[in-house]
């Protein structure tokens, strides 16, 4: 099963389509809470800024970074259609003032702005970004040297600073088993 | 007492306002009852010291002096510029002026069909006006659409407006309006972008927070602190905050841009180098006559060619 997805435009929560502002990214800020609190099943949050002209640094901290950050771990707040540089650097500046990782999607090709996962987790975090969903024991088995148990605290870092979403799982053994998903 | 400050002949930039200042008496001396600004023939108002004198002169206006204004040579001077970009639109009404006040506004009249000027506009915390900054970077697309990184730039200029005008709203802790303006000059090879406010200054509001916030740098002077707040990015609220002057200063530096702040008593100008923004030593300005506020203005140097 994948974890349910919602796409959700940026463009109907805003009054006009340039954002701007503190305040203004505060407001919409408690619509978008409502909205994904309306929404409890959903997972990832696919947030497309078509139609949205132009947004500065303070509105985007206010709004999705903030939320990202509120929900960290717990659901997913990613970007498509995304194409204009300057609006994508205002992304970036937000979330790597607030040390919050953000997904940029474009197709099937993901990169992440904001924060880049250490050295030591990026091997991880590619991993799970080439597919759905993936477990320690997969990675460990794919990776050379890589025990499970030192790739189950890889994920558990990239899921604790907010790269990857996790699901607890009953594994065969019947332990306890994540499985992590990227974001997007 | 009156206070008399004579501009001189030619342009009048930010030093050149400085200088005026200098050489008369302190506007906002405690033995001021008015004073008087003269702009003789040929004196050219420069677009950044055009708001940084609207907040002055709300400034002395709101403190209760008289103020007049004498232009030598008229509407067909530089009052005739000024009144273009609605300077006296936005003038307190009980400021006087001479010859007479302009009897219909140039920036009525003309605005939106100059190329290369963008009226100046009103920052209002009591009426947030949405549209003010599409209204100040829609003189970029009119003057520069031809340039092949014109949506950058009008990017860039849109959002350091954004970013400076919020400032306004979230710090100035003042009742007079913020004021905001756009130019191009010789023929597109330079652009300014200026804010102005009367607020307490980004010092003032900064530095009683910087014992709890940010130890380390409660000890810098003024001007390292600022090269701090655009270079690395500062928030009275902490941390997460602050990288709005932050991401401005390095939308800015990719064109190359000088900044020019004023505070209340000094005057810093930083230059762009390899690690972001650095103090330009040679014309660091302080114990200057008081203007309440901060005055920023980023001076774009762009390549005609492109």
């Amino acid at each position: 099963m994948n974890e349910k997805s919602t796409v959700l435009q940026l463009r109907d929560f805003m009054n006009t389509p340039e954002g701007w502002g503190r305040d203004q990214g505060r407001e919409i800020y408690n619509k978008l809470i409502g909205f994904v609190e309306a929404n409890p099943g959903t997972m990832i949050f696919k947030v497309s800024l078509r139609n949205v002209k132009r947004l500065d640094i303070s509105f985007a901290s206010e709004t999705f970074v903030e939320l990202a950050r509120r929900y960290r771990g717990y659901k997913g707040f990613c970007f498509i259609d995304l194409a204009d540089q300057d609006m994508r650097e205002n992304w970036d500046a937000a979330a790597s003032r607030k040390g919050q990782p953000m997904m940029v999607w474009e197709g099937k090709k993901g990169r992440v702005i904001g924060v880049e996962p250490s050295q030591g987790t990026l091997g991880a975090f590619k991993f799970a970004l080439e597919r759905e969903r993936a477990r320690a024991t997969e990675f460990a088995a794919a990776t050379p040297d890589m025990s499970i148990a030192n790739a189950s605290t890889k994920f558990k870092q990239l899921w604790e600073q907010g790269f990857l979403l996790r699901r607890e799982d009953i594994a065969e053994s019947g332990g306890v088993e994540f499985t992590y998903f990227r974001i997007g | 007492m009156t206070c008399q400050i004579n501009f001189q002949s030619g342009w009048i930039d930010a030093s050149a306002l400085e200088f005026a200042l200098r050489s008369g008496c302190e506007p906002h001396g405690a033995g001021v009852y008015e004073v008087i600004f003269l702009f003789p023939t040929g004196c050219k108002i420069m677009v950044d010291t055009a708001v940084r004198m609207l907040s002055l002169l709300d400034q002395l206006d709101y403190w209760t002096r008289r103020v007049r204004l004498a232009f030598d040579e008229g509407e067909s001077g530089t009052m005739g510029y000024l009144n273009r970009m609605g300077f006296f639109d936005h003038l307190a009404k009980d400021i006087e002026v001479s010859p007479a006040r302009p009897s219909l506004s140039g920036a009525e009249i003309y605005g939106g069909t100059n190329a290369g000027l963008v009226e100046i506009a009103g920052i209002s915390r009591e009426a947030k006006d949405n549209a003010l900054l599409s209204r100040l970077t829609d003189a970029l697309t009119r003057s520069c659409g031809t340039r092949t990184d014109a949506k950058e730039l009008e990017g860039a200029a849109w959002t350091i407006f954004a970013e400076l005008v919020d400032n306004i709203f979230s710090h100035s802790d003042t009742p007079l309006d913020g004021y905001a303006a756009l130019q191009l000059y010789s023929r597109g090879k330079s652009l300014k972008v200026a804010v102005s406010d009367s607020g307490r200054g980004i010092m003032d509001t900064l530095r009683p927070t910087l014992k709890t916030e940010f130890p380390a740098l409660d000890v810098l002077s003024d001007l390292d602190l600022l090269v701090e707040v655009f270079r690395k990015g500062l928030s009275r609220h902490g941390g997460s905050r602050g990288c709005g002057l932050k991401g401005s200063a390095e939308k800015a530096i990719k064109f190359n841009a000088d900044l020019d702040v004023r505070l209340p008593t000094g005057r810093v100008l930083l230059t762009p180098g390899k690690q972001g923004y650095r103090p330009n030593t040679a014309c660091c300005y302080e114990h200057l006559p008081l203007i309440w506020g901060t005055h920023i203005c980023f001076t774009f140097h762009l390549d005609s060619t492109r």
